[in-house]
């Protein structure tokens, strides 16, 4: 059982490692700035800026720790960043074995093609969980260090609510890893378009007629700032998270079934 | 259909069309228990479409097989069947960062080892490095350890030899033999024709994506001919192109080459009459032994710009992606 997402996954913790190990340093620099910009009165240099652009780079409180991080990590990081990182990841699972014949290998063995998805998926997991379960912490220690506090348990609801969001990025990257013959193309388009997503999540928040159209955005369905200073969320959010990246999955196993290797 | 131990393989008019190539046009024949059946083609002929439709990688057209008794258009079937199939892919595209060993950990623990130390034995590729530092042989080596151990039934192997070197390949062929004593069912592609006739017991000819003919080995090797290549004055050469059972001679400046599928004491003697300054003797092209049964290569490209029906064109194993 699950040998081949062990086998896949064993290949990805060097990756989560230098995923996790960069965005801890980052997160590590943003905090330490925190407290450099504490003798500056920045609300005001940011109540000049119009509320949209406040909005769409989620600024709320810069003066706290809470808000400054969600802003400046979360926003940036986990939100954009490790978005389109797993869109990107995602994008290449299956077509790069596909480009470079290794998906003749792959089910000359005894699995079929919808369990291959899931487990060559699944081996995703490794990076996802890593960079939150030992990002997490990181964050907290870097706090801690700078005499601050942040409460803990609005962090670890931070950190797991971003795994729906981050499976429905990988998710959105595995379709067209599924439906695409070059990689190159597959994670390509996997990232652009999780890109335009959040775009246009930003951009039409605004705009009444049109703000429909935000919903169609995983950016939506998780806001980690007031996650962070409040700790409050919508159950819903993530549950539609959820069902969304069942269907990509589903989807994906279906592409995967009916077309030429 | 049930598992029919006498027939692991029964391939039924099977047919790929990817539309501006046929890749397969009815591709029929029956592969018998315990034998090495060779599948011999040039390269382009559709060998590899007809053994990745076989595996389940390409979808055909139309037409279908059975493979161990699985449909290969009934996914669990095959995938159950897959356990008792052993498999050697024409490009093998390991993961380079990782070593030969886990490759074959987990091939292990997908469809067993019990034979896993015996073939690192007959087969040595380095399974302590980084598949990276492979060889293309050794990269083979590891292929055909993957493809033996877990002791499968059928073994489907597509251009085997290819980057082996001389001693590995004798040692594949003895291996084959061998195997089929233990057997297992052996079916391989090859454009090779002096390997197909070492070690298979039938043969079927592809080219241009139909099945040309079905022989026995002994019937290819009487047919196949040899290719001579003699250097002589031209007086010389003329007399020896009149000899029954040239086909195709060729002029270059010294002399002239041929396949010859005569009586080769005709020819001995015929030479032994001449002033020759240097002759060869050897396997002709598989090209040209196709060109001379089975009519020339440019008629055949010839019907494809028309578009004829009963013409097939060859390089379909560039568009199997």
């Amino acid at each position: 059982m699950f040998e081949t997402a062990r086998y896949e996954g064993k290949r990805r913790i060097r990756g989560a490692a230098v995923l996790t190990t960069g965005v801890g340093a980052y997160a590590g620099f943003i905090i330490w700035y925190f407290t450099v910009l504490e003798d500056v009165d920045y609300e005001d240099v940011f109540n000049d800026l119009p509320p949209a652009m406040l909005e769409a780079f989620g600024i709320e409180s810069l003066s706290t720790i809470e808000g400054f991080l969600g802003a400046q990590v979360f926003n940036f990081v986990w939100l954009l960043g490790l978005g389109l990182y797993f869109a990107y990841v995602a994008g290449g699972i299956i077509a790069s074995d596909i480009e470079t014949g290794r998906m003749d290998i792959f089910l000359s063995l005894p699995i079929t093609r919808a369990r291959l998805v899931v487990e060559k998926f699944g081996a995703l997991l490794v990076p996802m969980l890593a960079v939150n379960a030992l990002g997490g912490p990181i964050i907290y220690l870097f706090v801690v260090a700078v005499g601050e506090t942040i409460p803990l348990d609005h962090l670890f609801l931070a950190h797991l609510l971003s795994i729906p969001f981050l499976l429905v990025c990988a998710g959105i990257g595995l379709v067209f890893s599924v439906a695409v013959d070059r990689a190159a193309i597959a994670e390509r388009g996997a990232v652009g378009t999780v890109f335009l997503l959040y775009l246009l999540e930003s951009v039409v928040g605004g705009a009444e007629a049109y703000d429909w159209i935000q919903y169609l955005s995983p950016t939506q369905y998780y806001e980690p700032t007031p996650i962070l200073i409040e700790g409050s969320f919508e159950p819903i959010d993530s549950v539609i998270l959820l069902v969304a990246f069942a269907g990509l999955l589903i989807l994906s196993q279906a592409l995967f079934e009916r077309r030429d290797v | 259909m049930s598992d029919d131990p006498e027939h692991p393989l029964v391939v039924e008019e099977l047919t790929k069309d990817y539309g501006s190539v046929v890749a397969n046009d009815t591709v029929s024949f029956t592969v018998n228990g315990g034998e090495v059946f060779g599948f011999l083609g040039p390269n382009g002929a559709g060998k590899s479409t007809t053994i990745r439709m076989l595996l389940g990688l390409l979808k055909p057209t139309s037409g279908s097989a059975t493979v161990l008794g699985a449909d290969i258009r009934d996914e669990a079937a095959l995938t159950e069947a897959k356990r008792r199939i052993g498999y050697l892919p024409a490009y093998l595209g390991f993961e380079e960062g990782v070593t030969g060993e886990t490759v074959l950990d987990y091939h292990g623990a997908m469809k067993g080892e019990s034979r896993r130390d015996e073939m690192l034995e007959l087969f040595t590729p380095p399974i302590e490095r980084p598949i990276r530092e492979y060889s293309t042989g050794n990269e083979r080596m590891l292929g055909l350890v993957q493809a033996f151990m877990h002791d499968p039934d059928l073994v489907i192997m597509d251009e085997p030899t290819a980057g082996l070197d001389p001693l590995k390949q004798e040692a594949f062929n003895e291996f084959i033999r061998n195997e089929r004593d233990r057997g297992t069912t052996v079916f391989f592609s090859s454009h090779v024709l002096s390997e197909v006739r070492r070690v298979c017991d039938r043969v079927g000819i592809l080219r241009a994506g139909s099945l040309v003919e079905l022989e026995n080995v002994e019937a290819l090797l009487h047919r196949s001919g040899k290719h001579v290549r003699v250097h002589a004055s031209d007086a010389a050469v003329a007399e020896i192109t009149a000899l029954d059972g040239v086909v195709g001679p060729e002029r270059f400046t010294e002399g002239v080459q041929f396949i010859y599928a005569g009586d080769v004491n005709a020819l001995l003697r015929e030479l032994s009459a001449h002033d020759i300054r240097d002759v060869e003797l050897g396997e002709p092209p598989i090209e040209d032994v196709f060109t001379h049964y089975y009519g020339s290569r440019e008629e055949a490209d010839e019907g494809d710009r028309n578009e004829e029906a009963t013409d097939r064109t060859d390089g379909a194993e560039e568009t199997d992606v």
